[in-house]
C-alpha cells in the first residue's frame, strides 16, 4: 500500500595492507583515516614486534565483495 | 435486449452478467478510443520512472549529507557551509565555441583550468581548517556531488516533460535508459564514500603503477606542472623520467603539460612515451586485465591528450599505451584486488618495452595517468 524504501548497496571498507621495514611481514587490518599507500605508520608488527611499518595497498578483497553478494 | 444478447448460450446470474458488461465496455473503449493502450502504458512507465527518480532523489540527499558533514568537520563554524556547498553544486562551466574549431583545444583548456583553480579557491575558503591535500579530496567530493545532482536533475526533467506533455516516446526512451543510469548513480554514491575518506579508487590504477615502479630505486623528484610530479631515474642505461599526479589529495595533474615540458627539455633524447591507465571494459571481459597498444592512453577533456599527440608527431616519438581493464564503477569506487593485482604485471611489461624499443642512453617518458586519491609519493 505505502511505497516501499528503496534499497541501496552497502558500502565495503576497503582492507589496509602494511609490510614491516624490520622483518618484510605483511599484515592487513580494516582502512583507517589517514592512512595512504606509501605512508609509513607507527604500527606493531604482529611477528617481530617492530613498530614501523609501511602501507603497500589500501583494496577491497575479492572475499569481500563475495560476502556481499551472499 | 442486452440482457438477451448476453444470455445465450445458457442461464447467466447477475454477477456474471456485470463482468460480461464491464469486459464489454472495456472492448468497446479500445475500440472507440485508440490511444487507451498507450495511455495505460505512459502511466505505467511513468510510475515505473517515479519510482527510480525517487531512489535517485534518495541518493542525491545521501552523497550531499556526506559532502556536508566532511565541509563541516573542516570549517569554521562562523560559514553558511550548507549554502556555499550548495552553490558549488550548482555551478556550471560553459564549453568554447566551436563554429570556429581553430584553437578550441587551447580555449577549453584556459576554460578548464579557469573552472578547476577557483573551485579549488573556493573549497580552500569554506574549509579553511583543512591541509592542502585534504583540500583536494574535498574538491574531487564536490565533483561527485555535482555528478549524482546533474543526473538526478536530468531524469527528473524528462519526467517531469514527459508527463506535462503525455509524451510516451520521450519517457519510453529515459526509461530505456534508466538501468545505466541507475548504476552510474550508484557508482558516484560509493564513490562519495571513498572521497570523504580518502580511499584510492580504480582509476587510480596508473598513478600506483609508477609509483610501485620507482619505489625504492634512487631518484630525483621535482613538480613539472600544476599538481603534476616527474621521477628521474636511470634503469637498465637509460634515463627514465617517471610522471604522475601528486598524491596522496585527489588530482590528476596535468599531463599534458608535463610532457610537453619535459620533450623541451629534454630535446631529442626522447625516444619513447608510455602511457598507463585504466580503461573501460566491455559487458564480459575480465577486471585487471592488462591489454597493450599504440596511442596516448587518458582521458578527460581531451587537451592532454591532443598537447601528447601534437608534440609526439612533431619530434616523431613512438607512442605507446597500456591499458587496465575496468568498468565504470570499478574506475570510481574503492580499488578492488583484481586491479591491484595488475600492477606488478605493468611494471614487468614496461621493463620489457623500455629493454626492447630504446637504446641505452636514450630517455623514455612513462606517465602514470589517473586520479592519485589515496595513492602517496615514494
Amino acid at each position: 500500500m505505502f511505497p516501499q524504501k528503496p534499497q541501496l548497496n552497502r558500502f565495503i571498507q576497503p582492507l589496509t595492507h602494511l609490510t614491516c621495514f624490520s622483518c618484510n611481514t605483511e599484515n592487513s587490518r580494516p582502512f583507517k583515516d589517514g592512512d595512504y599507500v606509501f605512508k609509513e605508520v607507527e604500527e606493531k608488527c604482529p611477528k617481530c614486534g617492530s613498530t614501523k611499518m609501511l602501507i603497500t595497498g589500501i583494496y577491497i578483497e575479492e572475499r569481500q565483495l563475495k560476502e556481499r553478494e551472499r | 435486449m442486452v440482457f438477451d444478447i448476453l444470455q445465450i448460450g445458457g442461464q447467466q446470474d447477475i454477477l456474471s452478467t456485470l463482468v460480461s458488461l464491464i469486459w464489454l465496455l472495456l472492448l468497446l473503449s479500445f475500440f472507440l478510443y485508440p490511444g487507451f493502450s498507450q495511455r495505460i502504458q505512459l502511466s505505467y512507465i511513468l510510475r515505473d520512472l517515479e519510482r527510480k527518480l525517487n531512489k535517485l532523489r534518495i541518493i542525491d540527499d545521501d552523497v550531499k549529507d556526506r559532502t556536508l558533514k566532511a565541509f563541516q568537520e573542516h570549517s569554521e563554524p562562523n560559514i553558511d557551509v550548507k549554502n556555499e556547498l550548495e552553490r558549488l553544486v550548482d555551478s556550471f562551466i560553459i564549453s568554447p565555441e566551436s563554429m570556429d574549431p581553430y584553437g578550441i583545444v587551447y580555449k577549453l583548456e584556459h576554460i578548464v583550468n579557469t573552472w578547476e583553480d577557483r573551485f579549488e579557491e573556493d573549497v580552500a575558503r569554506i574549509c579553511s581548517k583543512a591541509d592542502p591535500v585534504k583540500v583536494k579530496t574535498l574538491t574531487n567530493l564536490v565533483e561527485v556531488s555535482r555528478g549524482v545532482h546533474f543526473i538526478y536533475r536530468y531524469v527528473r526533467h524528462y519526467y517531469l516533460l514527459g508527463k506535462r506533455t503525455q509524451n510516451i516516446y520521450l519517457v519510453l526512451q529515459m526509461q530505456m535508459l534508466m538501468p545505466q543510469i541507475m548504476e552510474i548513480a550508484e557508482a558516484y554514491r560509493q564513490a562519495s564514500y571513498a572521497f570523504a575518506q580518502a580511499q584510492p579508487i580504480g582509476d587510480g590504477i596508473g598513478a600506483l603503477v609508477v609509483a610501485k615502479l620507482v619505489h625504492g630505486l634512487e631518484k630525483k623528484t621535482y613538480e613539472i606542472a600544476k599538481d603534476t610530479i616527474v621521477h628521474e631515474l636511470e634503469l637498465d642505461g637509460r634515463k627514465l623520467l617517471i610522471l604522475r599526479a601528486s598524491g596522496p589529495g585527489g588530482t590528476v595533474g596535468r599531463p599534458g603539460e608535463g610532457i610537453v615540458k619535459l620533450i623541451e627539455s629534454e630535446g631529442d633524447r626522447v625516444k619513447l612515451i608510455i602511457t598507463i591507465d585504466a580503461g573501460l571494459k566491455l559487458e564480459g571481459e575480465e577486471s585487471g586485465k592488462v591489454v597493450e597498444g599504440v596511442g596516448v592512453a587518458i582521458g578527460g577533456t581531451g587537451v592532454d591528450k591532443f598537447k601528447i599527440e601534437e608534440i609526439a608527431k612533431a619530434k616523431r616519438i613512438p607512442l605507446y599505451a597500456i591499458v587496465i581493464y575496468e568498468s565504470i564503477t570499478e574506475a570510481i569506487t574503492p580499488m578492488r584486488e583484481s586491479i591491484v593485482k595488475a600492477a606488478d604485471k605493468i611494471i614487468e611489461k614496461v621493463k620489457q618495452l623500455v629493454n626492447e624499443k630504446v637504446e641505452k642512453g636514450a630517455t623514455i617518458i612513462i606517465a602514470g595517468i589517473g586520479n592519485s586519491v589515496g595513492i602517496g609519493v615514494t
